[in-house]
């Protein structure tokens, strides 16, 4: 038994003292920089392998790439609480869209502007250009996009005649003519529960019907457009009851399964989910189509525009070697191979014509013009306590615990405090 | 001399505790009294401003509400529950330890896997609740039935440890008080009352001590099954601290919450170890 014993602590001793040894890898002489993300989609190996070949072209640099949890506001508050501690165990970063704002007025990310020279911006989206830059200065290279879609089930539409809507009351009618005619099935389902997501959801219709957020400096979230808008929404539950009352707990995964499923006709969701419908032995595959949202009378469609960024940490010890690898995994070959391998769309308009992409993923095209369209959130350091403000007074109109108007009014209250008390 | 050799010894207990709690308590509260705000590199003294916001802060008050609801419920189903199944578990019977042990099953899994467990049972469609009533409520959505539902999971996961605390209260009452109360001619009823419930008192005063703390800084639960939907009917005082601080990042006004927190719970904790040691003088 002793015996063992001492067996034991020896292997571990070995272990540790084997851990302590400088392996191969890490080589003195090269440096290593860190990079640091949520989880990437997919088989990881595939992005093990692009991390390979930047080594290659790079033989003195050793990328360290290192998840964060899945929630994004965990990834959020890891970060905050390390950069607020100026520290330097990481040096590059993927940041949501609505993040890039607030790190960057707070300092704690490095000015990028060198790596995206005037003449070169033309070749993103517009939308995340607008989210990257602070005052004029670029903090970040936007790597992949995202933007809310309109789902609906091909068949079902064909065997009723219908074409995919453009207009909201047209959605409501195809709905309402088809729910009675098919069992067990679902209008139009979207995501409603009081989280960001639905700030991104309510803001569709706020654009969608030519209302927003800001005016310039002026908060007009009570403005008359807004307070349809949202009244719309209750009233997708309520009164035109093509909207079953369980959006208003459901995030992307649940509709997705619900959709997935064929239990909706139509869906409000990114376009992540599409590859998913399409996979072997998916209910619905062959049968889904996309389009952009549906938008009021007089309004325009407008997507809520997500997606990821890349950025340097300020205190990062190897400046030059990260901005070599932003520069690597921005690259309109490195966007591509991503949006081949695990789905991640390009940020660079270009891609979009890409005959190999357009054989593989066919239904990139049509994402064109919804990227295209597709605006950031309020472009705001105060973005996350705008958030705070909206998701509980979104959730109350929803739920009707407020009216629409009551909601709203109280919002821009809140909103005009935290605008005056940034300002002192 | 011996008293000196003594105090000595407390020291490096002292000093540990004094890195990991009375420090962070001291700085939340000096936190508290600042005007801090991350991303815009403001950090001066307001002294008390922050205080005065609270008590105009609909939302805190909102939350407060909440909290007193979420912990005056749930700690009252529980206890009832708790002592009806130590009572019952308690006799002899065939099984009893594996009863016991199959009773701590909720216990013994982490709050944020049944958060998640219970948010899918809760699910409108397929949920297994609604399966079972036949019938189709909305219970994470609406506005009436959402914290009802977080404290209906509470109860699930927190009686058995309710019910084990108790048990063990229950056995160290001397057999022969029940014995002699029979031979007496006392009723079912009475030997509850006049014997088990007085000598029972400093467990439940235990449990009532774990419990409502416990349950007044309730977060995980509810910031997995609702995340303080729907329009912030479940928000409770730490889901509403959380939110300031981490990811609005305002430090100071999220340290008010915070001390507001701890003041409360250290008020109730005040009350109950005084009623601890009334009894224990008697």
């Amino acid at each position: 038994m002793n015996k063992t014993m001492t067996n034991i602590a020896l292997l571990i001793l070995c272990l540790v003292c084997a851990s302590c040894v400088p392996s191969e890898k890490y080589d003195s002489k090269k440096t290593v920089i860190v990079f640091k993300h949520g989880k990437i989609a997919g088989d990881p190996a595939q992005f093990e392998r692009l991390i390979g070949k930047f080594e290659a072209e790079n033989p003195g640099i050793i990328v360290k790439d290192e998840v964060l949890p899945a929630s994004t506001d965990e990834q959020h508050q890891f970060y905050v609480i390390n950069l607020e501690g100026k520290s330097s165990d990481f040096d590059v970063l993927s940041m949501d869209v609505i993040w890039v704002q607030e790190f960057a007025r707070a300092g704690w990310l490095r000015d990028v502007t060198g790596l995206l020279p005037e003449d070169e911006r033309d070749e993103f989206f517009p939308g995340p250009l607008q989210a990257v830059a602070y005052k004029g200065i670029v903090y970040a290279i936007p790597w992949y996009i995202d933007a809310g879609i309109l789902y609906y089930r091909k068949d079902l539409l064909m065997k009723y005649g219908f074409s995919p809507p453009e207009k909201w009351d047209e959605l409501i009618a195809v709905a309402r003519y088809i729910i009675p005619r098919e069992p067990e099935l679902y209008g139009f389902i979207w995501q409603g529960k009081q989280y960001e997501g639905l700030v991104c959801n309510v803001l569709e219709y706020f654009w969608g019907n030519g209302g927003d957020v800001f005016n310039e400096a002026k908060v007009v979230i009570d403005s008359s457009e807004n307070i349809h808008a949202l009244a719309f929404m209750r009233d997708l539950i309520v009164k035109y009851g093509v909207t079953p009352a369980l959006v208003t707990t459901a995030i992307e995964e649940p509709t997705r399964h619900i959709f997935g499923n064929g239990k909706a006709l139509f869906m409000r969701n990114w376009p992540y989910a599409w590859n998913i419908f399409e996979r072997h032995g998916s209910p619905v595959k062959g049968k889904v189509g996309v389009t952009r949202l549906p938008s009021f009378k007089e309004g325009v469609s407008a997507s809520t525009l997500g997606g990821w960024q890349l950025g340097i940490n300020r205190f990062s010890q190897h400046p030059e070697e990260a901005e070599k690898l932003l520069c690597f995994l921005t690259s309109p070959e490195v966007q591509k191979l991503l949006a081949i391998s695990i789905g991640y769309k390009p940020t660079r308009k270009a891609l979009y014509k890409d005959k190999d992409l357009l054989r593989e993923q066919p239904f990139i095209a049509g994402l064109y013009d919804v990227f295209m369209n597709a605006k950031p959130r309020p472009v705001s350091p105060y973005y996350m306590m705008l958030t705070q403000v909206m998701q509980p007074e979104f959730s109350a109109a929803l739920t009707g615990i407020k009216t629409p108007e009551m909601a709203l009014i109280s919002a821009r209250k809140q909103i005009e405090h935290i605008i005056k008390s940034g300002e002192q | 001399m011996k008293r000196e050799g003594g105090n000595r010894f407390v020291l490096p207990a002292l000093a540990l505790l004094s890195v990991i709690t009375i420090y962070p308590i001291l700085y939340v509260i000096y936190l508290s009294a600042h005007r801090k705000l991350l991303i815009f590199n403001i950090s001066r003294f307001i002294g008390f401003e922050n205080y005065q916001f609270l008590l105009r802060d609909d939302r805190f008050w909102n939350a407060l509400k909440n909290t007193f609801y979420f912990t005056g419920v749930s700690v009252s189903l529980e206890l009832f529950l708790g002592l009806c199944i130590a009572i019952l578990l308690n006799r002899p019977f065939r099984g009893k330890g594996l009863a016991r042990a199959v009773m701590l099953i909720p216990w013994a899994i982490p709050t944020v896997v049944s958060a998640r467990m219970w948010e899918w049972m809760y699910n409108t469609d397929f949920g297994l609740l609604n399966y079972l009533l036949g019938i189709k409520i909305n219970w994470l959505g609406s506005p009436f039935w959402a914290l009802n539902a977080a404290i209906f999971m509470d109860v699930w996961k927190t009686t058995p440890f309710v019910a084990i605390l108790l048990i063990a209260g229950l056995q160290v009452i001397p057999g022969e008080l029940y014995q002699a109360a029979r031979v007496d001619g006392a009723g079912s009823w009475q030997i509850f009352r006049k014997i088990t419930m007085p000598l029972l008192r400093p467990a439940i005063l235990i449990v009532l001590l774990f419990r409502t703390l416990d349950a007044f800084r309730v977060f995980d639960a509810i910031y997995v099954l609702t995340g303080g939907g729907p329009a912030n009917t479940t928000e409770t005082l730490s889901v509403y601290a959380y939110k300031v601080l981490f990811q609005t990042l305002q430090f100071g006004y999220g340290s008010t919450l915070s001390v507001v927190v701890f003041l409360c719970v250290g008020i109730m904790s005040i009350v109950y170890i005084n009623l601890l040691s009334r009894d224990r003088r008697i």
